[in-house]
């Protein structure tokens, strides 16, 4: 017998990759959620990790690295904040054009 | 928009597990909350006591420190500690600029005044509390602290 699909949906869910239950030190918003101030999770709202092995997302942590008082450390450790992401990036072909936005300087 | 949002998040939250000796008072809004806090142990200066706190958020809470002070009434007396102000006003360098974090919350705060007071040997007031107090007109925010007594 032949079968002939005529239509076909696809669903697909995605997460980031980290712990279940965790969420931004900053908003207090899970990971897979968004910063205070967006709507849509995802590449538009992405989390950024430190040097230092805390993450919170993106807009959160710029948030506060904006402020003097932050003195570029991380709320967490008060280590010098600096992004992880970029060196990964860095290496990987065909994205090096989005590291530009992920710097926290 | 920053405030509100987190603070709606903690706010159920913290009705159900605040831990022992913190109680949420009033929460009607996103400026401002009250908190009680009791010291647990038996430290004789404080026992028995409950304590008031007043926290004022800005808009950029919690990017922005809140502002944390006691208040007095009838029944809630301004807790005695050579970094409390007797106009309540509160010397500790997580809620000036320059220790605050983001990561802090309405919880931590209380857990950390609790412990300042628990830890807390003396039963004074900062040095100069007298004239601060009548010629302080700055808010809390405004002022600028210098810390220097890490002992308690």
């Amino acid at each position: 017998m032949k079968v002939t699909i005529k239509e076909w949906n696809a669903v697909a869910a995605w997460r980031w990759d980290m712990p279940d239950d965790d969420v931004c030190g900053i908003c207090r918003n899970p990971y897979d959620s968004t910063c205070s101030k967006c709507k849509y999770p995802g590449d538009d709202c992405p989390l950024l990790l430190g040097e230092c092995n805390h993450s919170f997302h993106m807009h959160c942590i710029f948030s506060w690295l904006r402020q003097e008082a932050a003195q570029e450390k991380c709320p967490m450790c008060r280590q010098p904040f600096k992004s992880k992401n970029q060196e990964a990036g860095a290496t990987e072909a065909g994205t090096p054009a989005t590291n530009a936005d992920t710097s926290p300087m | 928009m920053f405030a509100s949002k987190r603070l709606g998040k903690s706010c159920p939250q913290l009705q159900d597990k605040l831990p022992p000796g913190i109680t949420l008072v009033k929460a009607d809004d996103f400026r401002e909350w009250l908190m009680d806090i009791q010291v647990m142990d038996e430290n004789p200066i404080y026992k028995g006591e409950t304590y008031r706190l007043k926290f004022i958020f800005s808009q950029s809470y919690p990017i922005e420190a809140p502002e944390v002070v006691f208040v007095r009434n009838d029944m809630r007396p301004i807790p005695i500690h050579p970094h409390i102000y007797s106009n309540g006003i509160i010397c500790l360098d997580l809620l000036d600029r320059q220790g605050w974090s983001p990561v802090h919350n309405v919880e931590s705060v209380c857990v950390s005044l609790q412990s300042m007071l628990t830890s807390n040997t003396k039963n004074e007031r900062p040095p100069g509390d007298e004239a601060f107090v009548r010629s302080n007109t700055q808010r809390p925010r405004d002022i600028n602290f210098v810390f220097h007594d890490n002992s308690v």
